[in-house]
């Protein structure tokens, strides 16, 4: 082996007696290998695996891809609804890749694909949703489009506020993070556009608060607004309400302009950012969010809430 | 440096507190045992052995490598662990040095992994298996064929079926 290693020194690369380049790469054992993509991420693993056939069986070691799971890898797992099945790390890792419900369906958990960092979905139930035991104002219903057992259905009420918590030791380190409303609009849904609806993140000293809308905003790029309202077919009421008002004053248009708005999910959800935060080392407690309308009060109807998403901020 | 590097020959008495390596290519280094001894664990069990009289043999490491590694041992062994109001100090000599050493051709890295793994000189291999793992990020395919000199041997029929698995990964 040394002998062969030397005399293609001594010839130069690419003259391996095996035809094939061999760089200095390509004749490193495997667990070196290994270790460099260890040091990489799940993307460039793969795309390593690609490369050559000599990288392929490092590519999918279980010594990489334990590296790229969560360090509370183990913890995640006990929590699982339903527990899972896989024959390999790398196997485990995609798995882990689409979401899995934790917490006796309170939350799902998955990972971002590229980066390997952890996103929950904390579901309606876990959720602070004020007036929510009383049936006239909410409603706990089945959706068949929900990962979780039931969605909560805003039925009617003026005092909109919905809040949840995460620990931000769950959360990964280091890390840019948007917590985000997951719903849908009823066909009757109207008052999710207050100007004074606000959502609020706070995670130890830092707050930060946002004016959000929770329906098309009609008054500017409506191209825009068919395509976010795609799966709704329901807002010409909407449309009317708010082309009534386009001379309101110039403070409400800027305030309306500034909002943060919705848009489509790939799984055919709605979805709103509520805030971003930045989780350091996760020593800072739990992370507040919450979204509310509680000065207007005017009253509110259709919102169809399937939970909180809280996921790297790409 | 004093004792690094070629000497005549393995035969001449031990000097107090040294100890004899032998590259792969046959050169002889004389280098301070309880440096090595403390960064690789393959030379402080040939030590352990009873090797510590005799040339230990390291057929799979060239000269330029060991003399390298050598260099690595002896800096970490002297500011390493550094204690008391120098540590800062010794800690930023430290990281410039890795990053100088860090610094050398794409060959020669790959010598070096392929020591550092034989000599079993953890902190040596994590330092240089980064540094490509760094070169790594962030390339497509294509590049990283072109950067490490690895040509595609998959027939393709496997470059397909391993590409239809990663697709996601390729943009």
């Amino acid at each position: 082996m040394e002998g062969r290693r030397r005399k293609m020194t001594e010839e130069g690369e690419g003259e391996g007696d095996d035809g094939a380049g061999i760089g200095g790469f390509a004749r490193l054992p495997e667990e070196c290998v290994a270790r460099v993509l260890a040091f990489t991420t799940p993307r460039d693993t793969c795309r390593a695996g690609l490369v050559s056939a000599a990288f392929l069986s490092a590519a999918a070691s279980d010594a990489v891809w334990a590296n790229f799971l969560p360090p509370d890898c183990a913890q995640i797992l006990s929590r699982a609804v339903r527990p899972l099945e896989y024959s390999s790390k790398k196997e485990l890792y995609f798995r882990l890749c689409d979401p899995i419900l934790v917490d006796d369906g309170g939350m799902s958990f998955h990972m971002e694909r590229s980066t390997g960092k952890k996103c929950y979905m904390i579901s309606q139930r876990t959720m602070s949703i004020i007036w929510s035991d009383h049936p006239q104002y909410w409603r706990r219903i089945h959706h068949p489009e929900s990962r979780f057992a039931e969605v909560a259905e805003l039925l009617s009420v003026c005092w909109l506020h919905i809040g949840g918590t995460i620990d931000s030791q769950l959360l990964s380190h280091r890390t840019t993070y948007a917590a985000y409303l997951v719903f849908k609009l009823a066909p009757d849904s109207y008052g999710l556009n207050s100007t004074s609806q606000f959502a609020s993140v706070k995670l130890g000293a830092y707050a930060l608060e946002n004016s959000v809308s929770l329906q098309p905003d009609n008054n500017e790029d409506d191209s825009d607004d068919d395509d976010n309202g795609g799966g709704d077919d329901d807002n010409d009421s909407e449309l009317e309400d708010d082309n009534e008002s386009k001379d309101a004053d110039e403070d409400d248009e800027e305030a309306r302009r500034k909002k943060v708005k919705m848009c489509l999910r790939e799984d055919g959800w709605l979805e709103v950012e509520l805030g971003e935060f930045y989780n350091d080392e996760g020593d800072e407690g739990e992370v507040e969010i919450k979204l509310y309308e509680t000065t207007e009060l005017h009253w509110k109807r259709g919102l169809i809430i399937q939970g909180l998403d809280i996921r790297p901020k790409l | 440096m004093a004792t690094t590097g070629a000497s005549d020959g393995a035969s001449a008495a031990k000097k107090e507190g040294l100890v004899t390596l032998m590259s792969g290519d046959g050169e002889i280094f004389e280098v301070e045992a309880a440096a090595v001894a403390a960064l690789s664990v393959t030379i402080r069990h040939a030590i352990e052995e009873g090797f510590g009289d005799r040339p230990i043999p390291l057929p799979i490491v060239g000269a330029r490598a060991l003399a390298l590694a050598v260099e690595y041992c002896r800096k970490h062994h002297s500011l390493g662990g550094g204690a008391g109001e120098d540590s800062a100090a010794y800690d930023d000599e430290l990281r410039a040095f890795d990053h100088n050493l860090a610094k050398v051709d794409r060959d020669t890295l790959f010598d070096l992994i392929e020591a550092a793994n034989y000599l079993e000189i953890e902190g040596l291999l994590n330092l240089m298996c980064r540094t490509v793992a760094e070169m790594m990020k962030g390339k497509s395919v294509e590049e990283l064929r072109r950067t490490f000199d690895v040509s595609n041997d998959y027939t393709p029929e496997e470059e397909e079926e391993v590409r239809r698995e990663v697709s996601w990964a390729l943009d």
